[in-house]
């Protein structure tokens, strides 16, 4: 499908300016707090002070009694849900689970969980509200360790939660929600022909997605059941099914409109306001702004899993991989649905693995529910399988990228759930880093070089797009997917190589719910690759509309005329001798030729290729304050084709900067209540500038054939490999390893006072 | 299109609450219609736990779950459980 070659390219892989670009640096950009309606109310979310806790009884007379209280909402206000897991999107869901995370019934699972909500004329009144609303709780036992929540004897978070996916199925109730398991091979054949083994046990902390805008919305309900929700998400239409199913709405009365979006990472995909916006506009009768602070953000959204996890791997003398093992335990938070099945397939997947097993469990703690988080899981497991590689290569002599290309996977390696790969681009990303310059550089003392490896599978599905052509010539491409990470531009781009016009003629925008056809969210790293299809589709309709009405204009059949570099032409002399007609000439007779130029374009795109990324890093540790200093920062990714490859360069910086957080800094610190006791950025550490070197970028381009440029999704297998290149870093410096995430200056003090080295 | 012949794998343990345990077959279809339709068939109920639950492999490349999707002769389909992304 690559139909236009890559020497014809007039804007694929070229640097424009970014359209998003001038209102974000003067400051007008509309974020989702930004939205400010006349008659609005404030609404104010209350939340359990509890990590768990029975509700008795919520009575909110007092509150109401209260001048300027319009409406008190409960979980009395919503409809309930039957217990199951349905589809059709991409992450089955269950309702039963989803509406109780939206605003608590039976039980608050974890401290900041909404228990009411409170719409007022303004924040004072709200507040002094929602100290008059009467909320009796019985205290009960909590966990938040995922291995103590696995424990015989750890307080329960349902009582009747029964382990799925183990055979005979289990009597007992237990925290744990589902076991999977992968397997290909022998494993004990594999062990047996190993000449070294290497097992650990490794521990990852929770840790958010830390978006600098917090979650904002405002709704509005009308008297005949109408409703407006503008909001700031990764996707509408995600939020107006969810809204609709939680508020007992037609869909086709909800119309979501989102804002500019100031990070999401995978943390704006779930609903938590938006339902609770609406129920209370519905109740009273006028729109309804939240604003999440940002303890509320720490305390009652995101975080990705926390992890606790056990690693074995064995090697021939040569370095052949002959046998991998692992078992992984995330965190679910207070509902089902870690991401640990991506943990299991994604966890040995850059190899070529004959005999390996992943085996999984899903587990439910007093902490808010976990949601996606780039990549989600990979990087967990990445962590502790990145992690003994390193240690074989070392045990083995042999340099660790070596021993990673003499395993890597290729076109044709069978994958563990099954399917043999179809695509390549990791072996490129590894040579990459051995051709570095600065692979080889000298090091210093207390420093070190780690490097490890990433996989992500990288998404496609139903994506919509519209392309309208001006009467003047330019073009307005309108598409459902919330531009996160430059896809406005990108599709300006596509748009304007498909159709031959100026890269500048061409608007990109991001349209609501009811002025685009259905668009999965952005994430997955799927918009280039998908809501890209839909742009040249639609692209490619124009073009045939307007070389039906250049056919007319010369009175020719349409089979005779072409349309090349943004014109139509004779296709021969036999059609007559015409000059071009360019877009803007033909723009300009539309209304004889027919009428408007429009054309929509949806698909359920598939044929995505997976992502891979190989990085290193140097690191300098301080032994008296424990404190690793990142020296340099190198990250090879395949990115298919670039689209833009400054904006490819900025999401693998920017995967890179959060991993450096996660290995380094980030953990939710809890009190012996349950209660966090850093939900702020003051306390939780996210890296600053200073923190971070200038990370180089290398892009690795192995085009994907299923789509037209040739894109691969490149947003999130960046983030997969730092957390386990910095700890082989620090290995490499100091001689002690390192299992347990953050590696904060406290762990590396303590590792270099009595920890062991490979 | 001409019919064909896929090798059809249910991975990820589901198979044991439609199939007894069965993961592997061999079934003629067209398309991933046909596959699906064939597996309901013999086994009531899958079919709409694969079109609701399941991403699908077809010679390595993932694809969501659609009608559409052509096979070739010896085509290698794989039903696995939902991606998650973000």
């Amino acid at each position: 499908m690559n139909d236009i070659a890559p020497s014809r390219y007039k804007w694929v892989g070229t640097r424009p300016v970014r359209p998003d670009g001038v209102p974000k640096v003067t400051g007008r950009a509309l974020y989702g707090a930004d939205l400010a309606m006349a008659g609005a109310l404030y609404g104010k979310v209350i939340r359990s002070p509890h990590a768990h806790a029975r509700i008795r009884s919520i009575d909110a007379s007092k509150a109401l009694a209260l001048p300027g209280v319009k409406a008190v909402v409960t979980s009395a206000d919503f409809p309930d849900h039957k217990f199951e897991y349905v589809g059709p999107e991409r992450v089955a869901q269950n309702f039963w689970h989803i509406a109780r995370n939206v605003m608590a019934r039976e039980k608050a699972l974890y401290e900041g969980h909404p228990v009411a909500a409170v719409a007022a004329a303004g924040k004072s009144v709200a507040e002094e509200a929602a100290a008059l609303l009467e909320i009796d709780y019985e205290v009960l036992p909590h966990v938040i360790d995922v291995d103590e929540a696995m424990a015989p004897d750890a307080p329960l978070l349902f009582e009747d939660m029964i382990t799925r996916g183990v055979e005979p199925t289990p009597t007992k109730p237990s925290n744990i929600s589902k076991r999977l398991e992968f397997v290909i091979g022998d494993l004990d054949k594999g062990f047996a022909e190993a000449d070294l083994i290497v097992e650990k046990e490794f521990k990852t902390a929770p840790v958010h997605q830390a978006y600098i805008e917090p979650h904002a919305t405002v709704a509005r309900v009308e008297a005949d059941g109408q409703a407006e929700i503008w909001t700031t998400t990764q996707g509408h239409f995600g939020v107006r099914a969810m809204t609709a199913r939680l508020c007992g709405m037609p869909i086709g009365n909800v119309r979501v409109t989102p804002s500019e979006i100031g990070g999401g990472f995978g943390g704006k995909i779930p609903v938590y306001l938006e339902p609770i916006a609406a129920a209370l506009s519905k109740k009273a009768g006028r729109p309804v702004k939240i604003v999440m602070s940002r303890d509320e953000v720490f305390k009652a959204s995101g975080p990705t899993s926390g992890a606790s996890m056990w690693v074995k791997i064995g090697a021939k003398k040569d370095g052949t991989i002959t046998a991998a093992d692992g078992v992984f335990k995330f965190q679910a938070g207070a509902f089902p649905g870690s991401p640990v099945m991506n943990g299991c397939l994604c966890a040995f997947a850059p190899y070529n693995i004959a005999n390996a097993r992943t085996v999984g469990y899903d587990v439910v703690s007093n902490r808010p529910k976990a949601s996606a988080y780039r990549a989600p899981g990979s990087p967990i497991s990445a962590f502790a399988v990145e992690s003994v590689l390193d240690i074989v290569a070392k045990k083995i002599g042999m340099d660790p990228l070596k021993l990673r290309h003499k395993n890597a996977a290729r076109p044709g390696t069978t994958m563990i759930y099954g399917p043999k790969m179809a695509h390549g681009g990791y072996v490129e990303t590894l040579e990459a880093l051995l051709n570095h310059p600065a692979y080889n550089a000298p090091l210093g003392k207390n420093q070190g070089r780690g490097v490890a490896s990433g996989y992500w599978f990288n998404g496609g599905g139903e994506s919509s797009a519209t392309v309208q052509v001006n009467e003047d010539g330019t073009v307005v491409v309108s598409t459902g997917s919330v531009d996160v990470g430059g896809s406005r531009a990108s599709m300006a781009m596509m748009a304007a190589e498909s159709l031959g016009v100026d890269y500048n003629q061409v608007r990109s925008i991001v349209a609501d719910t009811v002025a685009v056809g259905f668009t999965n969210p952005t994430g997955g790293s799927r918009v280039t690759f998908a809501t890209g299809m839909a742009v040249v589709e639609a692209s490619k309709k124009i073009i045939d509309e307007l070389r039906k009405r250049a056919a007319m204009i010369w009175d020719v059949d349409v089979d005779g005329v072409l349309w090349e570099d943004g014109q139509a032409r004779p296709a021969s002399s036999n059609v007559g001798d015409f000059p071009p007609l360019s877009l803007k000439e033909i723009a300009a007779k539309k209304a004889l030729t027919g009428g408007p130029l429009t054309a929509a374009a949806s698909v359920n795109a598939g044929g995505q290729a997976p992502g891979f990324s190989t990085q290193f890093c140097d690191v300098e540790v301080d032994p008296e304050t424990g404190k690793v200093t990142i020296l340099r920062y190198v990250a090879a990714q395949d990115v298919g084709k670039a689209i833009h490859p400054s904006y490819v360069e900025g999401q693998i910086q920017g995967g890179v900067a959060q991993g450096i957080g996660w290995a380094l800094n980030e953990e939710y610190i809890y009190d012996k209540s349950g209660r966090l006791d850093n939900a702020g950025f003051l306390d939780y550490r996210v890296p600053v500038a200073p923190d971070i070197p200038m990370i180089d970028a290398v892009l690795v381009e192995v085009p994907n054939p299923a789509h037209p440029y040739g894109a691969k999704g490149v947003g999130e297998v960046n983030i997969v490999p730092p957390m386990a290149a910095i700890a082989n870093a620090i290995a490499n410096a100091i001689d002690r390893r390192l299992t347990e995430l953050p590696m904060s200056p406290p762990r590396v003090r303590a590792a270099l006072d009595d920890g062991a080295g490979d | 299109m001409a019919e064909t012949t896929a090798r059809v794998v249910l991975s990820g343990g589901f198979s044991r609450r439609y199939t007894g345990g069965v993961r592997e077959f061999q079934i003629e279809a067209k398309s991933l219609r046909g596959v699906i339709k064939e597996l309901d068939r013999l086994y009531p109920g899958l079919g709409e736990h694969l079109e609701g639950e399941t991403t699908v492999a077809i010679d390595g490349e993932i694809h969501e779950v659609g009608y559409l999707q052509p096979l070739r002769q010896g085509s290698e389909v794989f039903f696995i459980p939902k991606l998650e992304g973000g």
